[in-house]
């Protein structure tokens, strides 16, 4: 008896000693939750020690799943700690046990890739399958992320290699998934199978949804077949075309013979696609868009060329390998369908043309049809309809109509011809125009203009290669001219900001370091500065202007930062424009050079008008008419003189129209001009101070001399105008217009129309057209005086100007925004304010006429400029 | 094709051994689109107008334990489009040469058909002689021994067809593709070469003539 109770007291005196020594309980406390969360600091940290004595002096649950996601402290340990781990598996820790999502510390290792633990761990384990909630056992997770030794060690202690989870996907299928192409590698080489998920969604679709080529590769190394599949995915427009030319890409960077296999396979699609869009019942849409996207995924790869590095750029014949455009050939087989199909519908047109009366030739036709038709049918099937069913004999007409199997084969046809340049230029450097091309265009000549006339959308749709090209470009120019100025705009903006997305975003959130801080009072210079330091990348994607001192920002401020800065370019200060007689119109002064920088300036205003155009703002300048025709590379002839001086304009057309020879009038090849006050005589050519003007060259000297005053004299000037505004605006994309429509895209309409704008205001907070304050706004706009109303529209707008169309096209931040007038409150003396983001005008509910029109006038002779939060 | 699938249960197809081009030509009004009407949707067309150009349709058949895709393009008859229709003709594998038994005119033109086929397709190309409209035998203008001895002549296989029945339009087809299968086994046709106008479905059947492991499910890659 004694000695047992000395034997306690033993005991309770070490674990007191004990106790002390570490300054802590040794032993654990009673309830599990308790305990659990003095351990997993102890397992976090890997204190094996620690917690196996606190362990074997304790009744604490090893398996005791605590937390959230009820996990046992062996997860915990699933992080990685050796130590620990090995102790609580001495423990019985029970390796099965589930957490709530029913992921095992199996699970856990396989994640972090703890290869070496999950290696003593597995020792325990009668199953490394265990599956979690979802049905995925470790060497999915394992595979999905990608931890090569822990696969191996998982396959190796005898995990399923093809286990599906509930949704029917494999280990392959989760290493293809997240790209992983070294883990897919092992599961290929040990046999895996290629097996789809229950949706029929397999490996390969994953690689390339993801854009996964190296692990495309891998699954192409093992099972061959997919590289046809692959191929094939190029018909499918649910895969992402980018992604799937990513994947492709790097499958023909693997070696020549890949390369070769690609581009030919790319090539055999494409010719069967595009036999198929030329066969009528097919859809054109699908087939046209399957086609061109072939075609640019294969002029692509084939751009990159093959990755050995001896073969470079040589686009020629290198050594005894075959030629690289040998990969073309499949090809010759649709462009020499696409040139019969040209050659047949020539021979249509020409046919038309010698029997103007096709009409009653094809009723002729149809005629001869419906007898053929009933000799086939007599008879035989009496629920045929019967054959005077108007709609028979209709369809049979259509269907011979000559004109008929044109206009149904155009587009196809064109789309065909599209895919043709494509594989042309793509053979050829850059800029360059496939002279096999142009030969192409030269002998079908005839039909594509037919093509273009009767249908112009071809030319926005297909033929984008006319741009490209201007030798093309001429002999359409008089057909794209023909079409309606709206249509040519949607396509010049369609082409100009095509890459450039979502460029008119409100409140795009903008780099401080991007925005353009200008002087209000030193604004030529300051936005020369800022402009020069941007780059024409960034102004390309948007711009955004802050007056020094000002908080405004915004649409508003860009329109009035253009407007201001269009009238500060023609100051007459800066000696770079000057006035035509009729004092509205400028163009370039000859004598600008007064100023040394004078060319710098000419480009910078240059950019501004380009950038004001990219961006859909108006500017506040009208050029002479000449000088919108330079910015076009249109020629000038002295009829545009008229534009700069009227009166000299019809002297030189007198002298054109009535016989000079006796009226003495002795004018030499030479001009007088001013220079600064002093007269001096220019002459217009090598000698021509002596050259007498006869009947015989008064018309070169009227060439002549229209060329000096609207070119020769400012050819420095405009060059350099030009250099700034074709940054912005390629010269190819603004010859779609002619010098009075490039007038209204820069500056807008010069007139303000009350009635358009009336028509085209809308009302928010509480007004409405009926409404008396709405009346009494208009009446008293209608008796503004034209220069009140530019001001009101600056006020609420920004700009003084109406944009092309109308104020149907009044631009906000974010695309058309139209004029609004919005109900304020009204307390006394409160004047109008403006929002010019949103071209809108807040209006306080004014108790009479007079005292609307008194403060809208206040407002507006204040307040028309400078930006402030009201 | 639904790459991600909505179904709960995919239709799974075997890929296809082999890809046949065929070509199916004659005169006008012979009844060529209604042939491969009936061969794809095994109805008759009623409302059928003339052929612009050349029309596409494709099948997968079976065919001695085979799975071959016949994409077959159909010509239009009319002599205008002659020029065009020529243009499909290279790396053709199989041909139906189709005539209208109640029009001795397109049988007269047969000749014609015969030696573009022979010349602009791969002169091995199989062709198989349809005597189309066989349901009008009271019209009959071409009676079946007189266009038989034609066909043997000239080497060609003989079918009376009827696209508004249906008869023989399939036995038509498969004899044909049959027939190219025959060829390649016995070593006749190299698939490999060129414009041979067949092509492997799948590129794992490099390896022609060595059985096949596992048949491998896969979505069919068809778009047609």
């Amino acid at each position: 008896m004694m000695e047992r109770a000395m034997e306690q007291l033993n005991v309770q005196l070490n674990r007191l000693t004990r106790s002390l020594r570490r300054a802590r309980t040794v032993e654990l406390p009673e309830d599990n939750e308790t305990a659990v969360y003095t351990l997993m600091p102890m397992v976090m940290a890997d204190q094996h020690r620690s917690v196996s004595e606190l362990l074997l002096n304790s009744k604490f649950d090893v398996n005791y799943a605590f937390g959230r996601v009820k996990r046992s402290l062996l997860h915990i340990a699933g992080c990685g700690v050796k130590k620990c781990m090995g102790k609580l598996l001495e423990y019985n820790a029970d390796v099965n046990i589930c957490n709530n999502e029913g992921l095992t510390a199996i699970h856990w290792l396989a994640v972090n890739g703890r290869t070496e633990l999950l290696h003593d761990l597995v020792q325990h384990v009668s199953n490394v399958d265990v599956e979690d909630a979802m049905g995925q056992t470790a060497l999915h997770v394992a595979c999905q992320n990608g931890h090569k030794t822990t696969v191996l060690c998982l396959l190796d202690s005898g995990a399923d290699i093809n286990r599906p989870n509930v949704s029917g996907a494999t280990p392959l299928y989760f290493a293809c998934s997240h790209g992983q192409r070294d883990t897919a590698q092992i599961l290929l080489s040990r046999g895996a199978k290629y097996l789809a998920d229950k949706n029929g969604i397999t490996p390969l679709d994953l690689c390339v949804q993801g854009g996964y080529g190296e692990t495309c590769e891998i699954l192409i190394q093992h099972h061959n077949r997919l590289f046809q599949t692959l191929i094939q995915m190029t018909q499918n427009d649910e895969i992402k075309e980018n992604m799937l030319r990513q994947v492709l890409e790097h499958v023909s960077q693997q070696s020549d013979s890949h390369y070769q296999r690609i581009l030919i396979s790319l090539a055999e699609v494409a010719t069967t696609n595009g036999h198929k869009l030329l066969s009528l019942s097919s859809s054109y849409e699908a087939q046209m868009k399957s086609l061109l996207r072939i075609v640019r995924i294969f002029c692509h790869v084939f751009r990159l060329g093959p990755s050995s590095p001896n073969n470079g750029n040589d686009m020629g014949y290198n050594g005894n390998k075959t030629p690289r455009s040998q990969v073309f050939k499949p090809l010759e087989l649709l462009w020499h369908s696409l040139d019969e199909w040209l050659v047949l519908i020539s021979t249509e047109l020409d046919r038309n043309r010698k029997n103007p009366s096709a009409s009653a030739s094809s009723s002729e036709i149809a005629s001869l049809l419906l007898k053929q038709r009933e000799v086939d049918h007599s008879g035989s099937t009496p629920k045929l309809p019967s054959l005077l069913d108007p709609q028979i004999v209709m369809e049979t007409e259509v269907c011979t109509d000559r004109e008929d199997v044109i206009s149904m084969t155009a587009n196809r046809l064109s789309a065909v011809i599209q895919a043709f340049y494509m594989c042309c230029s793509c053979q050829m450097p850059q800029g360059m125009t496939s002279p096999r091309f142009i030969e192409f265009v030269c002998k079908h000549d005839n039909v594509l203009k037919c093509f273009v006339t009767r249908n112009p959308k071809i030319i926005f749709n297909h033929f984008h290669f006319l741009l490209e090209c201007p030798e093309l470009m001429s002999r359409f120019m008089h057909i794209i001219k023909g079409q309606p100025f709206k249509d040519r705009c949607e396509w010049f903006y369609e082409h100009l900001l095509a890459g450039q997305p979502d460029s008119d975003m409100v409140h795009r959130p903008v780099n401080e370091n991007d925005i353009l801080l200008i002087h209000r009072d030193s604004i030529f210079r300051s936005s020369c500065e800022m402009v020069s330091k941007s780059t024409n990348e960034k102004l390309k994607q948007g711009i955004a202007v802050r007056f020094h001192g000002e908080e405004g920002m915004g649409q508003g401020v860009v329109r009035e930062w253009f407007d201001i800065l269009s009238s500060e370019i023609i100051n007459p200060d800066y000696a770079l424009f000057t006035q035509s007689a009729d004092g509205t119109t400028f163009q370039p002064n000859s004598n600008s050079s007064v100023n040394p920088d004078h060319l710098n300036y000419f480009q910078f205003a240059g950019q501004i008008l380009g950038l004001a155009l990219y961006h859909r703002q108006l500017v506040n300048i009208y050029f002479t008419r000449s000088f919108y025709k330079h910015i076009l590379g249109i020629p000038v002839n002295y009829q545009d003189v008229s534009s700069i001086d009227p009166e000299y304009a019809k002297n030189l057309q007198w002298i054109l129209d009535n016989d000079i020879s006796d009226l003495g009038l002795e004018l030499t090849f030479s001009v007088e001009t001013d220079v600064f006050g002093a007269m001096e005589e220019v002459p217009l050519k090598p000698g021509g101070t002596s050259i007498l003007i006869t009947q015989d060259n008064k018309a070169e000297y009227v060439q002549l001399v229209t060329e000096l005053r609207m070119t020769r004299a400012i050819q420095p000037q405009i060059n350099a105008f030009l250099q700034g505004f074709h940054t912005f605006i390629p010269a190819s994309l603004i010859q779609l217009f002619d010098e009075y429509e490039l007038e209204l895209l820069l500056s807008g309409m010069p007139e303000i129309d009350v009635q358009d704008w009336c028509r085209n205001t809308e009302y928010t907070s509480g007004y409405d057209p009926q409404e008396p304050v709405i009346q009494w706004f208009w009446e008293v706009v209608e008796s503004l005086t034209q220069e009140e109303r530019v001001l009101l529209l600056q006020f609420v707008t920004g700009s003084s100007r109406v944009p092309h169309g109308g104020f149907a096209y009044l631009m906000g931040g974010s695309g058309l925004q139209k004029f609004t007038v919005a109900a304020v409150p009204y307390t006394s003396n409160l004047l109008p304010t403006s929002s010019t983001c949103i071209n809108m005008l807040k209006l306080p509910e004014y108790p009479s006429q007079e005292v609307l029109r008194d403060r809208l006038l206040v407002a507006l002779h204040c307040g028309s400029y400078g930006y402030t939060m009201a | 094709m639904d790459l991600v699938g909505t179904a709960a249960q995919p239709t799974y197809v075997n890929t296809p051994y082999f890809l046949f081009k065929f070509l199916v030509i004659g005169s006008a009004g012979t009844g060529k689109s209604c042939l491969l009407h009936q061969f794809i949707e095994n109805k008759f067309k009623q409302d059928s107008n003339h052929t612009i150009g050349v029309e596409f349709g494709s099948r997968v058949v079976n065919v001695g334990g085979k799975t071959v895709k016949l994409q077959i393009w159909d010509t239009a008859g009319q002599e205008r489009f002659r020029s065009v229709t020529r243009s499909y003709y290279r790396g053709a594998a199989g041909a139906l040469l189709v005539y209208d038994i109640t029009s001795r005119e397109t049988y007269n033109a047969l000749t014609n058909w015969l030696t573009d086929a022979r010349t602009l397709a791969s002169p091995n190309i199989v062709i198989i002689l349809c005597g189309n409209k066989k349901d009008l035998d009271a019209d009959r203008e071409v009676t079946f021994l007189e266009a038989s001895r034609f066909a043997q002549e000239n080497e060609l296989m003989f079918l009376e067809t009827s696209a508004l029945t249906g008869e023989n339009v399939e036995e038509g087809f498969l004899k044909c593709a049959r027939t190219i299968l025959n060829k390649i086994d016995s070593g006749e046709l190299d698939p490999e070469r060129m414009g041979s106008g067949i092509q492997y479905g799948d590129a794992s059947l490099r390896q022609l003539r060595q059985p096949r492991g596992t048949t491998t499910q896969n979505k069919q890659q068809c778009n047609c």
